[in-house]
């Protein structure tokens, strides 16, 4: 069972990786599309034949298609993984990334199926392909459950619950991304994406996976600070305001701002409670094994921390009116204290570094 | 005071000067009061306070923090700051007086819950009228601009009367659950809206963080907590949260996995006494805690433990149990541990080895030191062998052999429950807020010069951006039930 896991986790990241592939080609061919109809040329007419019209649909539907198979793969490999542990995939690294992976895939078909806007699935899928790639640069031997964690109810939901969360903030990370991409902090996003990207290839390659994390996530937060002040001190890129986050259509192709805005709103409207109901859980278990329901480990801080932030992004969106270019960074704020709170055990130690969880 | 104030009769117009200032100081007051009401039902301050409080966390996850108690008592402090003091270097001093180190316990961390809890309650009371009477007394009647303006809005021209299309528009609305209220003849205003109460909701989501503060506090006053409760096998105990409890550990067992070496089991075997009678056996694990009453006993750590006799002079037997080695010595990291001797003025300490490499102390050996037990004097130091009976002051001492000791936590706590309390209504009140909205329609239907009438909707909240809206819908309903049978 453990071998077949494997085979079938490495099916999925296959799949997953050329999804991702067609869904940067169903950019690229939407993006020409986009193009062409702009310049009132047929869209069916595309130089290649690559790009046109119902080529473009055509390519996304086998995206999607992947995209299915990559999933129903890693659910298959998550199976075969309990059937061989004996209780949830969620003990380790290993299996958490996997089902933080399949978190992100199940959220992202959700909301493909819900709304219709498969381009998503080039932030949400290279995300839940990192997610596996991390998988398998960690120990995969099934190990007896440390003493802690030998609850097999509340591992099981408390972890479930986080996933579905992190899967579902995933989502809301995708939509600002494309969302910034097209209302004026296009530059600032591409810059620190490929700065944050390209540091976390360095400290991986030279240190080991928590380098790579904590290098690519130091420098993407360089990178936006200092991006913010050079735009404050040059008046930079275009602050967009209401119109333009209200723009009646997506630029390069993308969906529609306000469409865009909306998915994000949706997906933390889905995950904030279950971020509420994993921090509960978390602290019943707390209780149970250790007396105490809260202790500001460093894991218990940085997931209220991320609480705080969609909380926050809700509040100011409900009560105040918040959506556009400032909501939109909460969200990406919002996700990388995700990740933070997800790897944070890595870098700061605590109670939950017994497994790596 | 505000209607004190308003119901003050004015100064006659001849009246000197300083009878004005009466008046202006309450008014002054007055302003200050609504000011700072302003400032505590602010949503804005309530968010700013939130988004520090999370600042401050990070820091605290960041920053090394002191386990807890050390920093109350000075010479636990100062060993702790040096042992970290290498870290930090010049640095530690600063940060110690920024309470850096005791960051959530901290006065201004204190400060900014109390001001958060403070926010919360003002918040939820600043908004309970205005939701109370949007659920209870709606404005029916929006006037005809509201039609024209609202963020969602449509209009369908039916071939039937004001009366029947008033009908019949209340019958799609009651099929879809709504609750109608309807004015005007000429003019039929209608307004229907659904789950008028889910806004409560909201307010349950945030009185929930302030009801589990309340549990967080209840808990740090009227609780009690022990989380260095160690027994040595063989030894019994008094539970102090428990008059008349005592446990004695029977066994301790820790189990490792033969392949990787990993830990797969602590469990503490107990017998539990109260008032020396045996009441209760039980076997403490991680995952399941010893109950009684409203204290919990639960699996923390464990170590070495060593089992020794003490004699006196007479050749009397004053101790004969396992004492845990359950502290660490600062200069060289050995296991530590102490026992009173009972009848005498003195206690000894016990020092263990490191192991096989440990030429001090070597493994089947433990060092005794007697002091004085007020002025922690000095008696008498020596390295005894286990099974050899060691003169010691007046004291034969033996080292009968090494043993375990368990490390338990002892907790009491009368606040958790308002915990779970507010955590459930904080999961469920967040959670219908958010997926169960206050559904509203304002519908306007005017009769037509030529016969017909027009219907006009509109709602408040965003179209349906990404997919149809319940506006939408409804919309498409009114217009299928409005058809007349010639239409269809």
């Amino acid at each position: 069972m453990e071998k077949l896991s494997g085979y079938a986790f490495i099916a999925a990241a296959l799949s997953v990786g050329l999804a991702t592939f067609f869904y940067l080609l169903y950019a690229i061919s939407g993006l020409r599309a986009a193009r062409m109809e702009t310049a009132g040329l047929p869209a069916t007419s595309g130089v290649l034949g690559l790009i046109s019209g119902p080529r473009t649909a055509t390519i996304g539907r086998y995206a999607t298609m992947l995209a299915w198979l990559g999933t129903v793969a890693l659910l298959a490999g998550l199976a075969f993984r309990t059937i061989a542990t004996g209780h949830g995939p969620f003990s380790n690294m290993y299996e958490f990334s996997m089902a933080f992976a399949f978190g992100i895939l199940i959220a992202y078909l959700y909301f493909e199926r819900k709304y219709h806007q498969r381009i998503l699935g080039l932030v949400c899928l290279p995300v839940a392909m990192g997610m596996m790639l991390y998988a398998f640069s960690v120990p995969s031997e099934i190990r007896p459950l440390v003493p802690a964690l030998q609850n097999s109810l509340l591992l099981t939901v408390h972890v479930a619950t986080a996933i579905v969360a992190y899967g579902s903030f995933a989502i809301a990370f995708g939509t600002s991304y494309l969302y910034l991409l097209q209302t004026g902090s296009a530059l600032t996003v591409v810059l620190a994406t490929l700065v944050g990207g390209l540091a976390a290839i360095v400290g991986g390659v030279t240190g080991d996976a928590s380098d790579g994390l904590v290098y690519g996530m130091s420098a993407t937060a360089i990178t936006l600070f200092v991006m913010a002040i050079v735009n404050r001190i040059t008046g930079g890129e275009r602050a967009p305001g209401a119109a333009a986050s209200e723009s009646p259509s997506g630029r390069w192709g993308l969906p529609k701002p306000l469409v865009l805005d909306e998915i994000g709103y949706r997906a933390v409207v889905v995950g904030f409670p279950f971020m509420t109901l994993t921090i509960v859980l978390g602290a019943v278990w707390a209780q149970t094994a250790w007396g105490t329901y809260w202790q500001w480990d460093p894991k218990e801080t940085a997931s209220l921390f991320t609480w705080f932030i969609y909380g926050a992004f809700l509040h100011a969106r409900v009560m105040r009116g918040w959506r556009g270019t400032r909501s939109a960074w909460l969200l990406i704020l919002g996700f990388l204290a995700t990740l933070l709170t997800y790897f944070g055990n890595l870098i700061f130690g605590g109670l939950h570094s017994y497994s790596g969880l | 005071m505000t209607e004190e104030v308003h119901s003050r009769p004015l100064p006659p117009s001849g009246a000197p000067a300083a009878a004005a200032v009466g008046p202006t100081l309450m008014t002054r007051i007055d302003q200050v009061l609504e000011g700072l009401w302003h400032l505590l039902s602010s949503m804005r301050v309530a968010m700013i306070v939130m988004l520090i409080i999370a600042a401050l966390g990070v820091v605290g996850a960041l920053v090394v923090q002191a386990p807890t108690g050390t920093l109350d008592n000075p010479a636990a402090k100062a060993t702790w700051l040096d042992e970290i003091r290498p870290r930090f270097g010049g640095w530690t001093n600063i940060m110690d007086t920024l309470q850096l180190f005791q960051i959530f316990n901290s006065i201004y961390f204190r400060i900014l819950v109390a001001a958060l809890t403070i926010s919360l309650i003002a918040c939820s009371v600043h908004r309970v009228p205005g939701i109370w009477r949007t659920a209870t007394k709606p404005r029916v009647d929006v006037g005809p601009q509201f039609f024209e303006h609202a963020p969602q809005r449509d209009a369908i021209v039916v071939r039937r009367t004001a009366a029947e299309t008033q009908t019949i528009v209340e019958a799609v609305l009651r099929e879809r659950r709504y609750r109608t209220q309807v004015m005007g003849d000429e003019v039929v205003s209608v307004y229907a809206d659904r789950f008028r109460w889910a806004p409560i909701a909201g307010l349950v989501g945030h009185l929930s963080l302030v009801v589990i503060l309340l549990g967080g506090i209840i808990g740090a006053i009227f609780g009690y907590r022990d989380s260095g409760f160690t027994v040595a096998e063989g030894q019994t105990l008094p539970v102090a949260s428990e008059p008349g409890l005592s446990i004695q550990l029977l066994d301790f067992t820790d189990k490792y996995d033969p392949v990787f070496g990993g830990p797969i089991d602590y469990a503490s075997q107990i017998v539990v006494f109260k008032d020396g009678e045996e009441i209760d056996r039980h076997t403490i694990l991680v995952n399941d805690p010893y109950r009684y009453g409203s204290t919990s006993i639960y699996q923390a750590f464990f170590g070495v433990a060593a089992v020794m006799t003490i004699k006196d002079a007479e050749g009397n037997t004053l101790v004969s149990t396992g004492v845990p080695l359950a502290w660490r010595t600062t200069a060289d990291n050995r296991p530590v541990g102490s026992v009173t001797v009972p009848g005498a003025n003195e206690v000894i300490w016990l020092v263990g080895t490191l192991g096989s490499g440990d030429n001090l102390i070597k493994p089947g050996q433990i060092q005794v030191e007697l002091y004085t037990a007020g002025e922690a004097r000095r008696i008498a130091v020596d390295v005894v062998d286990q099974g050899v009976a060691t003169q010691l002051g007046d004291l034969t001492v033996t080292f009968e052999r090494e043993s375990q000791f368990t490390g338990l936590n002892v907790a009491r706590d009368p606040g958790v429950m308002l915990v779970w309390l507010g955590s459930t209504l904080l999961f469920f009140g967040f959670s219908v807020r958010f997926t169960v909205p206050h559904k509203r329609l304002w519908a306007r239907i005017v009769n037509r010069p030529n016969g017909g009438a027009v219907l006009a909707m509109a709602a408040l909240g965003s179209r349906g951006v990404a997919g149809s809206s319940d506006f939408d819908d409804l919309v498409n309903d009114m217009r299928t039930a409005l058809q007349t049978p010639a239409q269809n």
